[in-house]
């Protein structure tokens, strides 16, 4: 059954979405949080009606020390916010989704929706090192803490990363943040044959000091980001020998939405095993070095199918992040569930066990 | 208490008669790691694979017998000790480096290979392995990924579950499981990621597969003397807050520098009051110019006698004196109590002087070696283990200690974990609620509670740890 009304809520404090999601629970509602919007088709498409949690007014800065290079926010942030707040301080948050701009913080810490600047940064569970959650019985948990390193206990920040808010809605985050680049430095080149482009990428993969970013395109083009000191980033931007491309096309990138569109995940020398089945006319972008690509899909279901059959081959997986509710329906959102899905409905269970978050959207 | 002789007997049949150690003085062995308190086991079993490895827990899980995963004993939070008696599960025959795949940047290793050998096998494809505890010699990186473990280039490199791409674990049923592996973004919760660190109370590891990283093409290490511990912080502080983030930036004090110098003659100076060694790596252009950049920010902060190591062996010989300080702090007191804390690296000045503090006020000699980058510090609280008087002062010591470390927003372990030293003190840090978020996973995956009992989660059978079974002495530890 698809949903089509629900119930939004707007609460201001972390204490406030507790409670609502205590009352709904208790009354026996689902549960949707919503940050930004932008990720809401990820998933299956919800098994029941319920109240909305949109966090956009838990939007403030809780903590921010420079000479600490740390920083806390409530979960309703946007990205964008805290970008312009770090950069007061010559800082940054290494992240940059696709079908940007708009994504808050929590919505970006349940998807776990990553961008090009992984291939350097790695993703948030690199560098989340606090969460505070709301849990389906009105309790208020915090794990980690503001440190950048610490191993006091179980490291909670890894059950929610990625778990589409089913263990618990995100209220606040803490992060370790990095020093903007003295140099930064962008690139670019456009291939007749992919074989060529994926030379390319290999090649600039293989430099002595590694790109910060490195995208490839079903065009036949490659794009780079070199980030470091500048003598460093100019001699690879010299040995490399593409085209110097202004840093806007970064943020051009960041905005890719497909409006049918999957991400691939395989081990990062497998990833073009993959993507070489892909029909000629299809349009994808990807990430050599990280292992992850993402298709715009205008094929047929049966391409989908067949395409995840070989990322899961490999160990990897094909992932929906958008499209319409039949269509998702139809192909599975999460595909073949891990071997250790038992454990995790456990873990699951512990947490929320009436399945009150977001009911049927996850894999668990 | 001791085990039931026909326990001891499947146990036998599940590893072979020589693999099972049940005798009390054999026994003994087993009862530390490198902490404060003892407990022997009443037995220990050395499986070879993983199938011995769930065969035993089986086993353990049928009779309620408590199993303690152990590798190399290096923990220094008691997470290997046998608090409970049971069953010590050690890993160290378990130590092939089943695969290295120069291509894809990986090792496959079994849980009782030693972090340093696994270094020394990637160099030959260019590798390396990040994480690098002082410890790396003898630790192992079974243990290491119980431990989250941390290291000197942690700083800029991550800590080891940056670096676990996926693990076979068997839980506390005996079933065996893989969780993640060489494909990012994997779909379902991230088991491994709260497996790593969960120091043996939810899973025995027994194969780790990691991420490698290419070695450096150029690497500078620069030693830096400041006249006070104050001005060295505030020197980190400087660094960091220029936008330079260094591969590792370690802090030692006067005390520790004196020893150092007395046992490896690595040309510390002795007179300062701190010296700093900063590491960084890159290709040639960017190592000298963060370098440049770092020799103008410590000057401005009253750094000198600044000097860079010329040659592969002089950088060896800075990090030998780092790497192994604890163990040359045997010259000034037999024993020490090592602690780790972390505060945010702004507050470094305070706890160090408050550390400074405590140490006069209880006339304990202290030494401070640590991960200066990262604020996380590590004071060695220096005794005489025969000067029983002592003992409640180095105890009280240490928990003041950690006590202002918390109040300086800072958390009870930085890389060594909670295991049995710090577990009474993790109300300090999180609230019921926290801690009752962490129970619900133990109780998911082990609820009949025989993964490493008494260990993370406050024990109020528990005493406080104490000193009574401390018998190491600080020179037989080469290695922290």
């Amino acid at each position: 059954m698809v949903v089509t009304s629900r119930t939004v809520e707007k609460p201001a404090t972390a204490e406030e979405v507790a409670r609502l999601l205590h009352e709904a629970a208790e009354a026996g509602h689902a549960v949707f949080p919503v940050g930004g919007g932008r990720a809401t088709q990820m998933g299956d498409p919800a098994s029941r009606d319920g109240i909305e949690i949109r966090t956009t007014a838990l939007d403030r800065v809780l903590e921010r020390s420079q000479a600490d290079m740390v920083v806390s926010v409530e979960a309703g942030i946007t990205l964008e916010s805290l970008q312009a707040e770090l950069g007061k301080g010559g800082q940054f948050l290494p992240l940059d989704p696709f079908n940007s701009p708009g994504h808050t913080i929590g919505g970006l810490l349940a998807t776990g929706w990553t961008g090009p600047l992984r291939l350097r940064f790695g993703s948030p569970r690199d560098f989340l090192i606090g969460i505070r959650v709301a849990l389906p019985d009105g309790r208020l948990a915090t794990a980690g803490g503001r440190v950048v390193k610490n191993v006091s206990g179980y490291d909670l920040m890894k059950l929610h990363y990625g778990a589409l808010g089913t263990m618990g809605v995100i209220v606040a985050a803490s992060f370790k943040v990095f020093p903007k680049a003295l140099h930064d430095a962008s690139v670019e080149a456009t291939h007749e044959s992919m074989d060529q482009a994926w030379a390319a990428a290999e090649q600039a993969l293989a430099m002595p000091m590694a790109p910060a970013a490195l995208e490839l395109f079903s065009t036949g083009r490659v794009l780079a980001r070199f980030l470091g000191s500048p003598d460093a980033t100019r001699r690879m931007v010299a040995e490399l020998g593409w085209s110097e491309a202004n840093g806007s096309v970064w943020t051009e990138h960041a905005k890719s939405a497909p409006s049918l569109w999957a991400r691939i995940a395989a081990p990062r020398h497998q990833l073009r095993s993959v993507l070489d089945e892909l029909q000629v006319d299809q349009q994808w972008w990807a990430s050599p070095g990280t292992g992850i690509a993402n298709w715009a899909i205008s094929g047929s279901t049966d391409e989908v199918r067949s395409i995840r059959a070989l990322a899961t081959a490999a160990g990897g997986s094909l992932v929906l992040m958008a499209g319409p509710d039949d269509f998702r329906h139809d192909v599975g959102a999460w595909g073949t569930p891990p071997a250790t899905l038992h454990l995790m409905r456990r873990l699951r269970y512990a947490f929320d066990p009436n399945q009150v978050i977001n009911p049927g959207r996850f894999v668990v | 208490m001791g085990l039931e002789a026909e326990v001891i007997n499947e146990l036998r049949r599940a590893v072979g008669r020589e693999h099972v150690i049940a005798s009390s003085n054999d026994l003994r062995i087993f009862e530390r790691d490198a902490s404060i308190e003892g407990a022997a086991p009443d037995a220990v079993v050395l499986p070879a694979n993983t199938a011995e490895v769930s065969a035993v827990i089986k086993i353990a899980a049928k009779h309620r017998i408590p199993v303690v995963p152990r590798g190399a004993g290096t923990g220094l939070s008691g997470g290997a000790v046998t608090i409970r008696g049971g069953i010590a599960l050690q890993v160290t025959r378990m130590r092939r480096i089943l695969e290295i795949d120069p291509v894809a940047q990986t090792a496959l290793v079994e849980p009782g290979v030693v972090n340093q050998e696994l270094s020394l096998a990637a160099a030959l494809h260019k590798l390396f392995y990040a994480p690098d505890p002082s410890s790396q010699k003898a630790c192992t990186i079974g243990g290491n990924a119980a431990e989250n473990s941390g290291g000197p280039h942690c700083l800029y490199y991550g800590v080891t579950t940056n670096h676990v791409l996926g693990m076979e674990v068997v839980l506390a049923d005996g079933s065996v499981h893989w969780v993640s592996g060489d494909a990012p973004d994997r779909v379902g919760l991230d088991l491994c990621g709260v497996l790593v660190g969960s120091e043996g109370t939810l899973c025995a590891i027994t194969k780790i597969k990691v991420r490698l990283l290419r070695l450096p093409p150029s690497v500078a290490t620069l030693l830096a003397a400041f006249p006070t511990i104050e001005t060295a912080s505030q020197a980190v502080s400087a660094v960091i807050g220029r936008g330079i983030v260094p591969a590792a930036l370690e802090m030692m004090d006067q005390v520790t520098v004196g020893a150092v110098e007395a046992h490896y003659h690595a040309g510390y100076p002795t007179d300062a009051g701190a010296v700093l060694l900063v590491e960084v790596d890159g290709i040639a252009e960017s190592t000298s110019e963060l370098m440049a950049a770092i020799r103008t920010v410590l000057g401005e902060n009253q750094g000198y006698a600044m000097r860079e190591a010329q040659t592969p062996s002089e950088r060896d010989l800075l990090w030998a004196g780092r790497k192994g300080a604890i163990g040359a702090l045997g010259r000034i007191k037999p024993n020490y109590y090592l602690h780790d804390g972390v505060v945010p690296r702004s507050r470094l000045p305070q706890i160090l002087s408050a550390v400074g503090e405590i140490g006069v006020h209880y006339k304990l000699p202290v030494a401070n070696v640590f991960h200066a980058g990262d604020g996380n510090l590590h004071p060695n609280i220096l005794f005489d283990l025969r000067d029983t008087d002592v003992w409640p002062q180095v105890e009280n010591a240490g928990e003041e200690m950690l006590r202002a470390v918390v109040e300086l927003g800072g958390a009870l372990s930085g890389e060594h974990g909670i295991g049995l030293e710090k577990s009474a003190f993790m109300p300090w840090v999180y609230s019921p609620d926290d801690l009752d978020a962490m129970w619900r996973v133990k109780g998911a995956l082990d609820g009949a509670g025989i993964m490493n009992p008494g260990k993370i989660f406050p024990d109020p059978e528990h005493k406080r740890p104490h000193l009574a079974g401390r018998t190491g002495l600080a020179v037989e530890a080469k290695w922290w």
